[in-house]
């Protein structure tokens, strides 16, 4: 079907307003019955409308979150049953949807509420006191949980469990163990997490606050030598924390160490700061007014020389540093670990942020009608259109291509060793920029998908933009991080180069083969074969990754350093960084499609997988830029895309159904939002 | 009306009054057990007066000391599988009906209400109760699980209150009924005549107009000491029931039970101690499930968890349970597997999956032009 044949659709519309205007006038009976349309329409669920579902959506809703279903289904019941969740009925549906328009102030102290009742409910037992790959795979499930519900709530709990309760297990010894972990998960005390500064963000080892050592007393002295050594953006800081964990440069006998991590005291029992600490807030933000994030500024406090977070380096009594570690940059690199668990987090709160806006976006599209084609028609449903279709439904695909990816990376983390170190830090790094990116590129169209109800704070989807925008930039800037992977890439391959060695990690072995060849006729069929698929991605990552490495060894030999060199050739790196993640998400989609085991999702997950691989070629101009596909192909690529979208189509509804967010999630439009705007 | 005359005319007594209709349940010496011929005739009522404009409203009650006492189990135990599935399918799709029914259901619970007797009142919109009202899920002790959509409505009670109606199966009275909004109004039986004619003369489905009338015939009953819906029970009861699993909710009452010597604590406990291990996990999962989804998926996921309950391919607790406590007697069933620690989350799991057999199918349910329940705004 064409749906752009303008005069059409002029006429289906002119005829629309005849028949409301003869209503009621003519006399002409068998006239009226033909042309009269409906008075008023009536919203029907699109599980009556659209055909039954050709796949298990629980099954799948299982793929897809991975794990601990039951503890989430569990969580998702004791927000729907308490009355501090903002439980509203509207249309005769519950939802639970915080209130957006209360004050900084009050949702501030609310998410500090919540947090309380769901201490109270057991929800953080065991999250740092237990232990093994079970016991952090349900936290993660429980805190993406939250993240559905409210971003304020999931990164209050991130700030105080993973940054502050992360670093004393990770940086701190068992002394530090036994003192702060049970407090922390009892909430007896409150963390927060001092690494950001006024003057340096992704940077950290530029920080300019200073720590020295007092042998005399036994203590540490921490100060805040200038403006630009403020420490900024501390969540939990502003209002509620009592501790913190401070980042500092350490300076033993005049040499400066390197950044350490210590426990400072930052207020009472009771609330009220301590001597020698100012705090101030960070004021009102575009979203995320639910984290009280503060600035500190510390005026040579003193703390005990227990209180450096000593698993990889120590001073002792009498003013000796003492460290296994002697290269200080791995030094500092084992001082990043919590910020991985952090990006871990974010990236799979960024797939769940999507699915809830694509849920909504979606189930409205299946009901809200816009427009007939052709005289006396009904209106159209705007996901036939193939225009909506095209915006909404690759989108779809990537999400459940994100959603294999994030698991991926969780698995990775949970049963994380020093030899994988590496590699998950590139691939947090890679999946954190890349599925944050995608989140808010899947909210703003699905905003505009659903025109002026997108705005309305109570369908959430235009709320969500602002909550999860700083995503983006927060436990390492996108970009930056994208730069990382690269500089990373490039290591892997002047070492393999240097000593002659096959490629082994970071999924480069592909590079030990000849190089793919792309056919020169791309027919559907080769289009859609994962051979093919795999050997677009294969030869983009391949082909980016030597051209760099060319790129930047030219400027070296015209005198740069290496430093300066990759940052000449950004544009590059960037092409190299999205080049890898696309292919290793690519492989989680591979890797899921293969262990589902379940015969109904085969041809699903392949036409979702191709969905994937299809818009991303449309879309990274990468492709034809250095030639991976003729203009010719693209062409044919291009050709494909509202194919699949029409294939997608009928399966729209249990798509989104197999997301698993509970109805009272969502919000008035995804379903009888006639009735949820009745007078009344 | 010939045509709605099928067989087994006698078990549902049809009086047209004006624009409203009243059905009443006619076993009573069964105690009014819905046989699967009152199924099929209630679903055909049901349906049929939706599409008739001179019906305004419909009330159901029971003849005798009885409103429904539940689906007739005992004959499903005995007959075979295939026979028990369609009783179920039909008693859901009945179920279902009823709370998307756009014309007003008012049930008179003047009597004993359990199980289906639940299913064939709660989702509709007015439910009275009275002085004489007993009310239970108590499909645990069974081998069973509440099911014709009570993970929907329990569900959708205040709190955790569902939990505790649902795993203990504890008896309810008239007033415990209203206090947990599981009815609506309460009423004094000898005040029921008369808020009959009342609603009759009405001749009205406006629910505002019907509510108001049966407002004028109930009154506010005091709630019995040992109740836990009492205010100050309720936080003992919520904290309890919200426990992630069975073990977890067993060990906060047994915590309870320590310091404080409350009666429904001690029967509680003793009552999910007895029930049947497969049953109250089962019965949990549905419950937290149902409390997310709307009352069609609840019902597609009842009539898998029935099905694999009547195969008795994983427990065979229903015949057991049907043995032991409605056909020999000994309330002595004998569980199996008899603890909870051996009823694996898998063994759980399996019953939410598809039956894997080549004709089975998941429930169908009929399109309806209403969707939006009733229940959901007074509950």
């Amino acid at each position: 079907m064409y749906f752009y044949r303008k005069d059409m659709e002029k006429s289906g519309f002119r005829t629309q307003v005849l028949a409301r205007h003869f209503q009621g006038y003519s006399c002409d009976k068998s006239r009226t019955t033909l042309i009269s349309s409906s008075p008023c329409l009536s919203y029907v669920p699109p599980e009556f409308s659209e055909k039954p579902f050709s796949f298990d959506v629980e099954l799948m809703r299982k793929l897809m979150d991975g794990h601990n279903v039951e503890d989430r289904n569990w969580l998702f019941n004791l927000m729907v049953q308490s009355n501090l969740f903002n439980r509203k009925l509207r249309g005769g549906k519950v939802f639970v949807v915080p209130d957006y328009n209360q004050s900084m102030e009050q949702q501030r102290e609310i998410t500090m509420k919540r947090i309380g009742f769901l201490l109270d409910h057991g929800v953080f037992k065991g999250w740092l006191t237990g232990q093994g790959v079970e016991s952090e795979l349900r936290k993660l499930a429980l805190l993406e949980v939250a993240a559905i519900f409210d971003h304020s709530l999931a990164i209050k709990l991130g700030v105080h469990f993973f940054l502050w309760g992360g670093a004393v297990q990770f940086f701190g010894t068992k002394r530090h163990h036994d003192k702060w972990l049970s407090a922390t998960e009892n909430y007896v005390v409150k963390g927060c997490f001092s690494m950001t500064e006024l003057g340096h963000g992704s940077n950290v080892r530029g920080i300019e606050t200073v720590t020295t050592y007092d042998s005399s007393t036994g203590e540490f002295v921490i100060n805040t030598p200038c403006e630009s050594a403020q420490k900024y953006w501390i969540g939990g800081a502003a209002l509620h924390a009592t501790h913190t964990i401070v980042f500092s440069q350490l300076i033993i006998n005049g040499k400066n160490e390197g950044v350490h991590a210590f426990i400072a005291q930052i207020r009472d029992a009771d609330g009220n700061i301590c001597p020698n600490i100012r705090i101030a807030d960070c004021g009102h933000k575009i979203g995320l007014n639910g984290v009280d994030n503060g600035r500190i500024w510390f005026d040579n406090i003193r703390i005990p020389r227990d209180n450096l977070l000593n698993s990889v380096a120590d001073v002792s009594p009498n003013g000796e540093y003492l460290s296994s570690i002697k290269d200080p940059d791995q030094r500092f690199g084992a001082f990043m670990a919590p910020l991985t668990s952090g990006r871990v987090t974010i990236a799979a709160a960024a797939v769940y942020s999507a699915k809830v806006g694509l849920a909504i976006a979606i189930r409205y599209s299946l009901t809200r009608r816009a427009f007939s084609i052709t005289p006396n028609s009904n209106e159209v449903l705007l996901l036939d259109y193939p225009s909506h279709q095209h915006r909404l439904l690759p989108l779809l695909a990537k999400t459940y291509a994100m959603s294999f990816a994030a698991n991926y990376l969780k698995m990775l983390y949970v049963k994380r060793t020093p030899d994988l170190s590496k590699t998950l830090h590139v691939v947090s790094s890679a999946f954190k920029a890349i599925l944050t990116w995608h989140n808010m590129r899947t909210l703003q169209e699905c905003r505009e998908a659903c025109g002026g109800q997108g705005l309305k704070t109570e369908n959430r989807i235009g709320q969500l933009k602002g909550e999860f925008d700083v995503q983006s930039t927060f436990e390492g800037d996108n970009n930056v991080l994208m730069q990382q992977v690269s500089k990373a890439l490039l290591a892997e391959y002047v070492a393999a180069n240097k000593k002659n060695k096959p490629f082994r990690e970071l999924g480069l072995d592909h590079m030990n083969k000849p190089r793919p060849v792309i056919p020169w006729q791309l027919t559907s069929a080769t289009l859609r074969n994962s051979q093919f698929q795999n050997d677009i991605f294969f030869l983009r990552e391949r082909d980016l990754l030597e051209r760099f490495a060319a790129e930047v060894s030219k400027y070296q030999l015209q005198g740069y350093n290496k430093e300066m060199a990759s940052v000449v050739n950004y544009q590059l790196a960037e092409d190299l960084g999205r080049a890898f993640a696309d292919r290793s998400i690519f492989q989680t989609f591979v890797e899921a499609e293969m262990s589902s085991g379940d015969a109904s999702f085969k041809s699903i997950l392949s036409l979702l997988r191709t969905t994937y691989v299809m818009s991303t070629l449309d879309e990274d101009a990468a492709f034809l830029r250095y030639g991976y596909l003729t203009p010719e192909n693209a062409a044919s690529v291009r050709q494909e895309i509202p194919k699949l979208c029409s294939e997608m189509r009928p399966h729209a509804l249990a798509l989104v159904t197999a997301f698993g967010i509970p109805d009272a999630f969502l919000s008035p439009i995804a379903f009888d939002w006639i009735a949820a705007n009745s007078w009344s | 009306m010939a045509a709605l005359n099928g067989g087994a005319t006698d078990q549902v007594l049809v009086e047209e009054k004006s624009c409203a209709r009243i059905l009443t349940l006619n076993r009573p010496k069964q105690l009014n057990a819905l046989s699967a011929a009152m199924v099929s005739r209630l679903l055909e009522l049901f349906l049929a007066y939706e599409e008739d404009s001179s019906v305004k409203c419909i009330l159901l009650k029971g003849k005798g000391r009885s409103f429904c006492s539940g689906g007739d189990v005992a004959a499903v135990a005995q007959g075979d599988w295939g026979a028990g599935e369609e009783f179920f399918r039909r008693e859901y799709i009945m179920n279902y009906v009823m709370a998307t029914n756009s014309k007003p259901q008012i049930s008179l619970l003047n009597g004993i209400v359990m199980g289906g007797g639940g299913g064939a009142s709660m989702h509709g919109r007015f439910r009275i109760s009275t002085e004489k009202s007993l009310f239970a899920m108590p499909e645990t002790a069974l081998g069973l699980f509440p099911d014709v959509g009570a993970s929907y409505f329990l569900s959708r009670l205040p709190g955790y209150m569902g939990e505790y109606i649902s795993l203990t199966g504890v008896r309810l009275d008239g007033a415990e009924m209203l206090a947990c909004g599981l009815s609506t109004h309460f009423a004094l039986s000898e005040k029921l005549l008369s808020l009959e004619e009342a609603i009759i003369e009405a001749d009205s489905s406006d629910a505002s107009v019907i509510s108001s009338i049966i407002s004028k015939f109930s009154h506010t009953p005091t709630l019995k000491k040992g109740s836990a819906f009492h205010k100050h029970r309720l936080n003992v009861l919520n904290k309890c029931f919200s426990q992630r699993t069975v073990e977890d909710i067993i060990e906060a009452l047994e915590r309870e039970a320590d310091e404080n010597k409350d009666e429904w604590i001690a029967s509680a406990l003793q009552s999910m101690k007895r029930a049947s291990p497969m049953s109250i996990k089962i019965s949990l999962r549905s419950i937290r499930q149902g409390r997310l989804q709307g009352v069609g998926k609840c019902l597609i996921q009842e009539f898998r968890m029935v099905c694999h309950v009547i195969r008795g391919k994983i427990s065979r607790d229903f015949f057991e349970g049907c043995r032991a406590i409605l056909l020999d007697k000994d309330k002595n069933p004998k569980w199996k597997p008899a603890t909870l620690a051996e009823f694996s989350d898998e063994m759980v799991e399996s019953y939410f999956l598809k039956v894997n057999h080549n004709e089975w199918e998941d429930l169908k349910l009929p399109v309806r032009s209403n969707t939006t329940p009733f229940a959901v705004s007074k509950l």
